[in-house]
């Protein structure tokens, strides 16, 4: 291998190991920014649009729960919440947000709504920002009320900042949220092309580190690592066994660990934490004009997600299929989160849709509070014997 | 050519050695899983049945929970594909396997040529599982061994409302302090198990042949009452607690060593 090859690999490692940092200490990157004198407003899921906070001036860090253990959180919220809330709140309670200056707190699934309310009285002296979205988004009645929302919120902000956010400020921030998830898309296909210089665990770190860094620093780094992968020599699609990952967390390194110790790669997601929350562009050309519709837009152009309501599930089931054939894959892995109510219904049908297309899955069901995996991993090993 | 599988369960270590026609020339069953003794002392008392010596075997595969603690093993297999390849040459006709372990309830679904297609895993929680056999065995001071011929002395059978261990552990004890016959209530506990397995069983579908696997098909008054709530009869082999072995065996024979 020529040395430049040897050196491009290197770097594909040493970016695959910042991206990984990030994504084991948020807390780090929190002190770190505010460290810098920057302030910080976490955004809870799902799919708020950032963009507001970002052009508020603040960074955004997105708050998707944690590994650990629902300690404090349980005098709020009985055992049979799922952890995304527990877990949240119990970051509320332990002084991990104490440097955040707000949150954001959307509200698509009825789990989020008494987080909000708990999270209010849990934590009075962190302004939370409610965000109700509205389910009948496609309409012009579901948009004005969205705007209408949104316009509430960027007012929170403008008071918590100081500052008023312009249409013009709120553009770039578009543009550069635009940019970011396009780079985010494309690493997607890097990623899964090349299976053999990113892991499983890595694919996750790259993905979930974007919560917790600014924009447009992410976006730096991981163009350069898109950039280099992509001058990486073709790699044979079967040297691994690459699944599709459909739920709405798949980042317990425990959990991806046994995806790469069984040689598992995801060749692509239906993951709310991954591609359902980049799979959507803000029109940039509605952005220039009038960014607040651009951003409902956006929000009314989401779809095949078991948080966003549809008339029927035909196409979501089509959209599940379509990515198993186009991306390769041998199955599906559906990370089921427990007491996830949204996740829970579409499932089945999921499920039949695939069967009838003969297209192997299997459901896995987790916790951010799980520590034996022990069953996950002879589901996960099984489901490799029999896929091949 | 000798083959070994090793099947390293959670309280049960489990051994078979096979020859190359796939005739199996020893077993070994030893109390102690993942951890313990019991693996080795399954080998040797395998390798005893089959008069044969650790030099004879010229491969082995490991399979359960405990399956990465085998220093010994050539490879690892889960035990759901195990299970299948065991009970397929139990019982070639199998369609549909239903393995009650210490620590879970599986259902497999097998093609008609014998391959394992799908299955499904009962969710972390005791309920249906061996696990909850003993714990009642020890509620009722009736040991495990003697548990189906006093359900089947029964006059009738309680209803046990909860297959949580924990409250139906409360319940049991309630029932008895009103003076209920164990009989009576152990029918009650196989009734509640089945239902729960059972329940399990009918979301992967149950495709006739059903064998029963594990530990547990050992017992008569489970695999009676698992009968009655899917309505079908249930074969349980002799060696159905080899089953998981028997298919690492075969695996191991098939690695092309
Ligand atoms: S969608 Fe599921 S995981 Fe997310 S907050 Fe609602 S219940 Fe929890």
């Amino acid at each position: 291998m020529s040395e430049k090859k040897v050196s491009d690999r290197q770097r594909i490692e040493e970016l695959l190991g910042i991206f990984s940092g990030i994504a084991a200490s948020p807390k780090s990157q929190l002190d770190m920014y505010t460290g810098l004198g920057k302030k910080a407003v976490g955004v809870f899921p799902y799919y708020a649009p950032e963009e507001l906070v970002h052009a508020a001036g603040f960074i955004p860090l997105g708050i998707w729960g944690a590994s650990g253990t629902v300690r404090e959180a349980g005098r709020y919220f009985p055992a049979f919440y799922c952890t995304i809330a527990r877990m949240g709140l119990e970051l509320a309670l332990t002084g991990v947000l104490d440097r955040l200056s707000a949150v954001v707190m959307p509200t698509l699934c009825d789990t989020l709504r008494p987080l909000s309310q708990n999270f209010k009285a849990a934590r009075p002296d962190i302004p939370m920002l409610f965000l109700a979205q509205p389910q009948n988004r496609k309409t012009y009645y579901g948009k004005d009320y969205y705007v209408s929302e949104l316009m509430r919120v960027k007012g929170e902000l403008e008071a918590l900042a100081g500052k008023k956010i312009t249409d013009e400020a709120l553009y770039e921030s578009v543009q550069v949220y635009n940019e970011s998830r396009a780079e985010r898309r494309r690493f997607v296909q890097l990623a899964a092309a090349h299976a053999s210089l990113v892991s499983t665990q890595a694919r996750s770190a790259a993905l979930k580190s974007a919560y917790f860094t600014e924009k447009r620093e992410h976006q730096t780094l991981l163009k350069e690592l898109n950039d280099l992968l992509a001058a990486q020599p073709a790699e044979n699609p079967r040297d691994y066994t690459r699944v599709v990952t459909s739920g709405i967390l798949a980042d317990g390194g425990n959990l991806l660990k046994i995806f790469d110790e069984q040689s598992i790669r995801v060749a692509a997601d239906d993951v709310a934490h991954e591609s359902r929350s980049f799979r959507v562009d803000v029109p940039e050309s509605l952005a220039a004009e009038a960014p607040m519709y651009a951003l409902a837009e956006a929000f009314a152009q989401q779809t095949d997600d078991s948080l966003l309501w549809e008339a029927d599930l035909s196409h979501r089931q089509q959209h599940l299929i379509d990515l198993v054939l186009d991306s390769g894959a041998r199955g599906v892995v559906f990370l089921m989160m427990q007491f996830c109510d949204p996740e829970e219904l579409d499932y089945p049908s999921l499920k039949a849709a695939l069967d009838t297309m003969d297209i192997p899955s299997i459901q896995i069901g987790y916790d951010q509070q799980m520590t034996d995996f022990g069953q996950a991993e002879t589901q996960l090993m099984t489901f490799k014997e029999i896929i091949g | 050519m000798l083959f070994l599988g090793i099947d390293i369960g959670s309280a049960v270590s489990k051994c078979v050695i096979t020859d190359e026609t796939e005739a199996i020339r020893g077993k070994g069953l030893s109390p102690g899983g993942a951890g313990t003794g019991g693996p080795q002392a399954a080998v040797a008392m395998a390798l005893a049945d089959a008069g044969a010596a650790a030099g004879d075997i010229a491969a082995t595969v490991a399979t359960g929970y405990g399956r990465n603690l085998a220093a010994a093993a050539d490879s690892t297999m889960s035990e759901l594909s195990c299970h299948a390849a065991g009970a397929v040459k139990l019982y070639p006709g199998v369609r549909t396997v239903i393995d009650i372990g210490g620590q879970d309830a599986k259902v497999l679904s097998i093609t008609p040529a014998g391959k394992l297609d799908s299955f499904i895993m009962n969710d972390k929680c005791a309920a249906g599982t061996g696990r909850f056999l003993e714990e009642m065995s020890r509620v009722l001071a009736v040991p495990i061994d003697e548990m189906a011929d006093v359900a089947g002395r029964a006059a009738h059978e309680l209803q046990i409302s909860s297959t949580c261990v924990v409250f139906a552990e409360t319940e049991v004890i309630s029932r008895m302090a009103e003076g209920a016959a164990v009989g009576d209530v152990l029918a009650g506990i196989f009734a509640a198990i089945a239902a729960r397995v059972g329940a399990l069983a009918k979301r992967k579908g149950v495709v006739p042949e059903v064998v029963m696997t594990g530990g547990v098909a050992k017992n008569e008054g489970m695999r009676r009452a698992l009968e009655r709530e899917l309505g079908t009869p249930i074969h349980v082999d002799p060696l159905a607690q080899y089953a998981g072995a028997l298919g690492a065996a075969l695996f191991a024979s098939q690695s092309g060593l």
